[in-house]
Parts: structure tokens; sequence; C-alpha cells
């Protein structure tokens, strides 16, 4: 069989199995005929003599973990049966899939139960807070929002300190194989690691390949073309579909993640090396500028959407592109939830219009780079009544294995993990259809070499959840002003806020 | 004759039309429970013509169909929904039977007992019903930590209770006032005690005021959502927090949603069904007091 | 002494054990709150150094220099004056409407009814998604009859966002006025009404002045019950704007809570609460007084 074909084939198949339309006998045997044993099906990646399985082994094998992960479970966990653990974390896939579907596995082998708590962002916010400040320990883990994790540095153990405890350590855990920028721009803070990347969305550029085809438009390479592509587009098409959407709700922080993409995009920072905001310098002004003409291109309910709506206007054909979190792209693939299934392309983001600040040039840590990243990671609570049952749980949770099941069941979401983009598993399912994995590449590379990461300091929360939308919204709603007269204000109240610390 | 019989048609027709009027979000919503996400979002908006689906209702309620399938979609995927539902209704209906006996109790001595600082005591139970939720939630959520109150069925059937007594209190003790007084003070000239009057006289007679309590009691802790959320954590959920849970990340689930939304209308409307009856017998008699 | 007053003397009738369980329990679970935020609002939580430090009164100052504050209290009243008059006046309407043991009338009753029973903050999705303005059907029937400028979405310009939120609280809650409103009327006697038929008084008059001087009690008690709880509104809000856009939507309560968990402000929150109790305090109190509500 010719290569493309059976790489075709599999696909298909992958995809029916995924689907729930084949069952795993018949998927293993699929599989198996098309070459691909034990070793493709996840179990034996490469030089790992932890992980090789035989291929009779694989052929039994269902789409559940790997069976030497679930021994040593069962073997370092056998103390701690019958403790349960709590964690509250954000209704992301990662958390989704495990809550779901991989839990189940976990207790059986470890004997540890897991309970889990999903909640909307702002609540998981106001557990924590809540936890943190009382230290009751009434969640053993964290979920930390890369914005936080200031605030929380004092409050987790540093996994690398826990690493060093050769009794609970999982084997192979490689705590190097996270992605390190990922670890730079969600997990470090001041030297310490506050757990480990869980889970990563960014921004890429995501847009419909036929409407750009018909149009002849260049692929949105640098910002102008998104912008002249954008704008043709509305022309020729508005109000139908428009060029590009947003997510810019005011005093809502989608509309800050769509700020910062801008304004780094143009060179620009939110503060300087001094810790002063300097959004409102010549790169700040020429990024609001472009907003300012790229909004005119956008479906007029952008002012009222966070990235839910922004991507439901593109799953819905209403806009043609958008520089959002990649975690949409297999959303946009699902033809059931939405209208432009196999329509979707993924690339980096825009190049910037010129070189992007360093992380010398900025302060608290700030990473200027056109792909925003929303990251959080998983920690365990030093007020945790039960901490080693717990970060037996969080290495299970955020294991090469697991991961790569997550990304399969979990709707082709970005992994953490280096091993986990080469993944079989994972590469299989890089086809068009729900829960896909072809813009997988995309997102690794956006990580490796086009991030942004916000600043960490104790303040931000509230600079970036508050201060900096609320006047941003103003600003968009005619509030306020000049683009320089909002920025200025909104100098004044940022610093004022850093200063009182 | 015809100027009457064409006013009341005109009435029932606008009564038809204003309650449709009202009526009208639910059917929409219900109808979003049923919907593929395509068709939640269609412009111009999708009212009848779309392909429905049970997809969302066996993805909320776990009733799979042996597909055997592993897919997991944002915010949907096998969510067991069902035992919130239970846990609604527990803490629903006990808080409400413990707020009723209470306020009952509470009430009739208000009513029928001229004390000194009558007036003001009823203020004061009116002023306990004023605080903003995160200001009790907060020092409640220490309490219920120390206590070993958090995350039990007692703790929200207590803070629950709680929250409803001032209301009806209030509700009760007018509908008390309703009843004349004269009718315990014959029971007395009998011989009887305060509290069998009460029981065996007086609480009869309230049937339908007590129900119309209960009925509000009973919405008011159903869908209440601060302080279920801030005293629970993974033992028991109320429906109002667990539907939160599908706003992810990756958006809001709106077909999931919908239909915890639509399934748990139908347990808090049979409860009022089954008071409906003594609603409004009870409620017509007396006469008002001035 | 006639017979009667002595015959009542023997009868023991302290109030203390019939009010003894609510007083207990309200006693617990509200005073300490009170004295709690009281406390709370002369400290500040300090992240850094994880602990609560005195900090005198700058809190209450910082209240009083606050614009933020003055504003939320600003939009709490409008919110709180708009929705409570619209709710009284429609709800006492349709109380009037669906008074009667017409055919189905029973029936409409209960459909009417089924509103409270959707949590407020569903409720507030739903009308999220109702007035979303690319797919929501609100937006879009107002857009048809070009009362909605399509550029101008209802939660986000700030002169209709209030608009957009007050939607799902009146549809929401004038239902239980009418419910109050219809136990009110069902009680009414039959005589006076007799009496006014024999004399040829209009409709309006009827209304004007025999329904509603008899219904003072009831509109009394329904006035105070949704108005606290309009003071205190929160659920819609959060869920639909979070405050915005801008702040034009911000209220009190949810400025306490944003400060309380969002910022850590556990302080300037309790600050806010305590005043928003003060002002409700006020009100109602003030309330009383003029409507000469007498428990």
């Amino acid at each position: 069989m010719k290569d493309s074909m059976r790489k075709a084939y599999l696909a298909s198949v992958t995809d029916r199995f995924v689907k729930g339309q084949m069952d795993r006998r018949s998927f293993l045997r699929a599989a198996g005929k098309l070459g691909l044993g034990a070793g493709a099906l996840g179990m034996g990646l490469g030089a790992r003599p932890f992980w090789t399985m035989s291929q009779a082994q694989a052929q039994d094998q269902e789409l559940k973990p790997n069976a030497d992960v679930m021994k040593w479970l069962a073997d370092v966990g056998k103390p701690f049966a019958g403790t349960t653990l709590k964690l509250a974390t954000e209704s992301t896939p990662p958390s989704n899939a495990i809550a779901t579907q991989l839990k189940q596995y976990f207790e059986e082998a470890s004997g540890i139960k897991i309970e889990i708590e999903v909640l909307p962002l702002e609540q998981v916010l106001q557990k924590l807070t809540l936890d943190v400040a009382s230290s009751l320990g009434t969640y053993d883990l964290y979920y930390i929002d890369q914005s936080w994790a200031a605030n929380f540095s004092q409050d987790v153990f540093d996994p690398r300190e826990q690493l060093k405890n050769a009794d609970l350590a999982m084997p192979n855990y490689n705590i190097d194989d996270f992605l390190k920028p990922l670890v730079d721009g969600i997990a470090m803070y001041k030297d310490t690691m506050v757990g480990v990347p869980y889970d990563i969305p960014i921004f890429i550029m995501q847009y419909r390949k036929d409407i750009w085809d018909e149009l002849k438009l260049p692929t949105p390479t640098t910002m102008e073309d998104l912008l002249n592509a954008s704008k043709a587009i509305t022309d020729a098409k508005g109000p139908n579909v428009y060029g590009t959407s947003g997510q810019m709700k005011s005093g809502h922080y989608s509309l800050e993640c769509d700020w910062t993409a801008w304004l780094w995009g143009h060179g620009g920072s939110i503060f300087d090396k001094d810790g002063k905001f300097c959004g409102n310098d010549e790169r700040g002004l020429e990024a609001m500028a472009y907003w300012d003409k790229l909004k005119a291109t956008m479906p007029p309910g952008v002012n009222g959407w966070t990235w839910d709506g922004e991507g439901q206007s593109v799953a819905q054909g209403v806009a043609a592109s958008m520089l959002s979190w990649g975690e949409f792209f297999p959303f946009f693939d699902d033809p059931k939830a939405s209208k432009v299934s196999g329509l979707m392309e993924a690339i980096v983001p825009p190049k910037p219009t010129t070189t992007l600040r360093t992380v010398q040039e900025t302060a608290f840590g700030e990473i200027p780079g056109v792909g925003h990243q929303g990251g959080s990671s998983l920690a365990v609570s030093k007020y945790s009544k039960a901490p080693d049952a717990a970060w037996i749980f969080m290495q299970w949770a955020t294991s090469a294995d697991t991961q790569a099941l997550i990304t399969v069941l979990g709707g082709g979401t970005g992994p953490t993990r280096t091993s986990v983009y080469d993944d079989p598993r994972v590469k299989a399912n890089a086809r068009v259809g729900a829960g896909t994995t072809r813009h997988l590449p995309v997102v690794r590379e956006t990580i490796a070499n086009y991030m942004g990461s916000e600043p960490d300091l104790p303040a931000w929360a509230e600079i970036s959840s508050d201060t900096i939308p609320v006047a941003l919204g103003k600003y968009f709603a005619g509030q306020s002003g000049s683009a320089k007269d909002t920025m200025d204000a909104l100098k004044s109240q940022v610093d004022e806020i850093v200063a009182k610390g | 004759m015809n100027a009457s019989v064409a006013s009341r048609t005109l009435r029932t027709l606008a009564a038809w039309v204003v309650v449709g009027l009202f009526f009208f979000p639910i059917y929409y919503w219900t109808s979003v429970a049923f919907k593929y996400g395509n068709d939640i979002f269609s412009r111009p908006p999708n009212l009848f013509h779309f392909t429905p689906t049970f997809d969302n209702f066996q993805k909320v309620f776990g009733i799979s169909l042996g597909r055997g399938g592993v897919t997991v979609t944002p915010g949907g995927g096998n969510f067991f929904m069902a035992p919130r539902l239970w846990d609604s209704i527990v803490v629903a209906t006990l808080s409400t039977l413990v707020a009723i006996v209470i306020a009952t109790l509470a009430a009739y001595a208000l009513s029928r007992m001229n004390f000194r600082g009558r007036h003001q005591f009823v203020n004061w139970v009116l002023s306990t019903r004023m605080m903003p939720p995160v200001a009790v939630a907060v020092p409640m959520f220490f309490i219920y930590k120390g206590f070993g109150l958090l995350d039990t069925f007692t703790g929200m059937v207590l803070i629950h209770a709680l929250m409803n007594l001032p209301l009806a209190v209030l509700l009760m003790k007018s509908f008390f006032d309703d009843i004349p007084a004269e009718i315990d003070e014959s029971a007395i000239v009998d011989g009887a005690s305060r509290f069998t009057i009460f029981r065996r006289i007086v609480l009869p007679m309230a049937k339908g005021g007590i129900a119309a309590t209960a009925v509000l009691c009973f919405i008011f802790s159903w869908t209440e959502f601060l302080f279920a959320l801030t005293l629970t954590t993974t033992g028991l959920k109320t429906v109002p927090v667990v539907s939160s849970t599908f706003v992810t990340s990756i958006g809001t689930a709106w077909g999931n949603m919908a239909a915890l939304g639509a399934a748990s209308i139908i347990p808090a409307f049979i409860f009022i069904l089954l008071v409906q009856k003594h609603l409004v017998r009870g409620l017509t008699m007396g006469s008002l007091k001035q | 002494m006639t017979v009667a007053q002595v015959r009542r003397m023997s009868v023991s009738d302290s109030p203390i054990p019939w009010l003894l369980p609510l007083v207990a329990l309200l006693l617990v679970f509200t005073v300490y709150p009170l004295f709690y935020n009281i406390w709370l609002s002369f400290h500040e939580y300090v992240p850094r150094r994880r602990a609560l430090e005195y900090v005198g009164l700058s809190n209450w100052q910082q209240l009083w220099e606050d614009a933020r504050f003055w504003q939320s209290l600003t939009i709490t009243f409008v919110y709180f004056a708009v929705a409570l008059v619209i709710e009284l006046v429609l709800g006492m309407a349709i109380a009037l409407l669906l008074d009667s043991d017409g055919f189905g009338f029973g029936f409409l009753r209960g459909l009417l009814t089924m509103t409270l029973v959707i949590p407020p903050a569903i409720a507030g999705m739903m009308y999220l998604l109702m007035e979303d303005p690319q797919f929501g059907v609100i937006s879009y029937f107002l857009q048809w009859t070009g009362l909605l400028d399509p550029a101008h979405p209802i939660l986000a310009t700030a002169s209709t966002a209030l608009a957009g939120v007050l939607l799902p609280e009146i549809w929401q809650w004038t239902p239980f006025m009418v419910l109050i409103f219809l136990a009110g009327l069902r009680a009414l006697p039959r005589e006076p009404y007799e009496a006014a038929m024999i004399d040829g008084a209009s409709q309006w008059q009827v209304f004007r002045r025999i329904t509603l001087p008899m219904m003072s009690k009831v509109i009394a008690i329904a006035v105070l019950i949704r108005g606290i709880d309009l003071f205190r509104v929160f659920d819609y809000v959060f869920v639909m704007t979070s405050g915005g856009p801008g702040t034009s939507t911000y209220t009190l309560s949810l400025y306490a809570w944003q400060q309380t968990f969002s910022f850590v402000k556990w302080g300037y929150g309790a600050t806010l609460s305590l005043v928003t109790l003060a002002i409700i305090l006020a009100v109602a109190s003030l309330f009383i007084k003029v409507a000469k509500v007498r428990w």
C-alpha cells in the first residue's frame, strides 16, 4: 500500500474509532494490518525500555493507560490507598478528559480517589484564594493560571524538589520533557517552579483557506497581510462574512489578551525595564491605530464577545479568521458544531512589524511575542493533608502517556511535552474531523519561536482582568477620547497599582 | 351581553398572549437543549426548523446508547449530572421544611401576641436578609470549615433554611393575620392551650399560606448560587453551580447547559403543581385585615 | 376586669418559646458575619505576607474617595428603581388580568410561575444567548424592527447594557409579584365590590379606591422583599456583562465580590458590603415609616 494511502486509511480508521463507530478490537486489528504494531500504538516510544510492549499485548490493549504505568501506580500508591484528593480546575480539555475518562484508571490502580471540581475560571480563583488565605487545605492540588503564578508561588511545592524523593518518583517522568518556553512562561516565578505546565492555550492564526483562495489573497503571514486581507473580505462579502474576529468584551480578560497580541506584534510591550507601563509609547499607539483599522473589518458583535463568541463567529462562518486560542481548532473541524469543518487552516501568528522587545527590555518577566499564551500549571498545595498522594496523582496526570491519551481523547488540545507531539497516537489524529490534531505542529512551532508571555507580579490579576480591559472597553465604546488619552490615563492607573505593590 | 362576551374573550386573549410572551424564553431554552451547535448559532435564529437531537441529554445525563465511544468534547462529555439534580431536590426540600417549621412557630407568636418591641423585632428579622451574599459567604465558609459542615447536606440545608427564614416569617405572619384572632379567643375560653389552638385550629386554616410560603422557599433554595458555590466542593453540588461547569476554556457548551436547565425545571415544577391545590383553596379564605 | 380579660390572663402567653429557634439561628448565622465584616473592614489582606494587617480607617476613607464606588451606587439605585417600578406595575396588571376562574386561567397562572424556577445565573446565560448581537433571537427581532442598530450590540453599548441586564430580571421576577398579588386579590372581601357596582363606579375607580388600599399590606411586603433583593443583585450582572461595558453595569454586590475574590482585598470588600447593608437598611426603614407599615 502506498505510504500516503496508508496514512489516509489509518486516519479514517482512527476517525471512526474515535467517533465510536468502531470498537476497540477492530481498530487495533485494522491498525495492526497497516503495519502499526505496539511501537506505533504508543507503547514503545523509541528507546524506552520501561514502556516497550510486545505485539501480542498491543493487540489486546485498549486505548487506555500503559500497563507499566498502572503497575507503578499500584506499587507506589499502596500506602496511600483510601486517601481522597481534591482538585478545583477550569473546564479545560485535559481536566475534562481526566475527570470523565481517565481518572477511573488512576483510582483503580492506585487505590487513591481523586475528586475534581470543574468550574469557570473566576470561580477557580475564588476557591483558590479562599483556600490559600485560610491555609485550610480544602484542596490538595491547585490549577494555577499563568497570571496567578506570582500570587501562589509560595503555596505550592516546587516539583524539582518533590522529584528528589526517590520513593515516590515516577520512572521516566522526565521533567525536562516539558517544553522549555512553557516552563519559563507558565511555571517559573523568580526561580521557583510553580508546578508543571498542564495546558497551553496559545494564540495561533486560524483562517478560512477556502475564502483566502477564492479571493486570491496572500497567506496572512504579516500584520499588514492580515489587515489587507480582512479588509478585502469584509468589503467583498460583508455583512454576511467579515474578514476577522475579536474577543473584545469590555472589562473581560479576553480583551487584554487581544490587546497584547497587537501590542507585542508592533514591537511594543506592557512594561518597560523600569517596571513602568509603556503601552502608551510610540509603538503602543501604532498598535492601537492598527487595531482600530482591523476592528472596522470585524463583526459588530466583537464588543460583547469573549473568546467564546469569537470562536462561534468563526465556527458559524460569520468571520473568516481569528488570531486566538489554538484549542478552538478541533472545534472548528467538528461538523456537528461548526459550519466550517475542513475549511480552516492553522499557521503561526503574523510576523511582528518590527523587532520584538526582549525580556531584558521589559519588566516582571514579560516576554513579548504575538502568540499570546494562557497556559496553566498543576501543583501540589503546601496545605494539603496528603501531599505525597497528591504528588503521585500529579505525576500521573502530567506524564507523557496520560498526556498523549488526553490529546487523543480531548479533542486535539496542545500538549505541554515534546514527546507527546511526536506520539504516533497523536499524529494519527491529524485529519479533518472532530478531535483533530492537524494544527499541533503549528502550536508547537508557535510555542518554540513566537510565544508571548504576560508579566508575573501579584497585582497582575487585577491589572489584566480589570484595569486594562475596563479602560480599553471604554475606549472602544467611545467613552474615553483618543487612543493616546486612554493609554495615558491607563498608564497612571497601572503605575499606581504596581507602586502600591 | 355582547359587550361582556367581547370583553371576556379579549381578556382571555390578552392573558394567553402575555403568558405566551413570558413562556417564550423557556421554549427557546428547551429547544436549544435539543439542537446541535450549528442550529443554536444560526442567523436568522432558528426557532422551529432544526434537526432535533438527544445528544446533549446523553452527554449531560450519561444516558449512553451503548456506543462505546471515547470522545470527550469541550464542556460536555459524559458528565453524570443526575446525582446533582438529586442533591438540589434534597437540599431544597429539607431546607424548606426546616424554614417552614421554625417560621410558622415564630410567625404565630408575632401575629397573636402583642408584646413590646414586636414591630422592631419584625424589622430586625427583615434586616437579616439585607447583607450582600458575598459578605455572608466568606465568614460562613470559615464557620462551616471549623464545624465540619463544609460540603455536607446538613450545612447546605441549614444555610438555605436560614436564608429563607425572614421571607417565611413575614409571609406566614401576614397569612396568620388574615385569620381572625376571635377564633383563637373562643378556643381559649374553652380552656385550650396556645399550642393546641395553634396546632388544631389555626394551622389547618393556614394551609394555603403554608403552601405559598413553601413554594417560594423551595424556589429560592433551588436557584440559589453563591452559598452553594462557596460552601461545597465535591461532596454535593446543586444545579445552578454545576451548570457553570459548561462554561469552558473553549467556550460555553450551550446545548449541554440547556439540557441540564430544561431537565431541572421539571422537579421544581412538580413541586409547584403538588402544592398548587392547597395554594388556591387556602388563599381564598378570610379577608384582608387592615 | 372583664371575664374575657381574666381568662386571657390565665393562658401563659409568652412568645419566647415560639421565637427561640428563630432567634437562635438568626443570631448565630447573621450576627457573626456582621461583626466579622466590621472587624475586617479595619484590616486589609497583604498577599505577600499572607496576613491581615490593621489599617485603621483607610478602607473607609478609600471608599469615600472611590469614584467607582459612587458610580456603582448610582447604577444599583437605577437598577433598583426601574426594576421595582416595572415589576410592581406590570405585576399588578397581570395579576388583575389573571385573577379569573375562567377556563385555562389556572393553567396560565401555573405556566407563568415557571420563570421563577430557573436559577438567575442560568436565566442570565439564556438572555446572554438571546441578546447575542449575531445569533440572538432578541437582537435579531429588534434589528428587524429597526429599533436596534446592528453596530451597537445591546450588552456592549453603555447606554443599553443596563436595559439588557434588566430584561431577565423583569422577566423572572414579575411573575413573583404576580404570585403575591394574586394571593392578596383572592383574599379580598366581596362586599365593597358589590357596593361599588351598585353605585356605578368605573373599573379604574374601583381599582384605585377599593383594591389598591386593601392590598396595601401585600404590596408593602412585595416591595420590601423584592426591593432588598434588587439592591443586592449579583447573578445577572456577573454572568452577562461582568460589570461592563466600561463600568456601566457595575452593581455594588458585584464590586464587593470582585474586590474580595478577584483581587483578594478582603478588607475593602467587607467595607463595601457593610455600606451596602447600611444603605439597604436606611432605605427600607424609610419606606416602612413613610408607608406606615405596622407589623
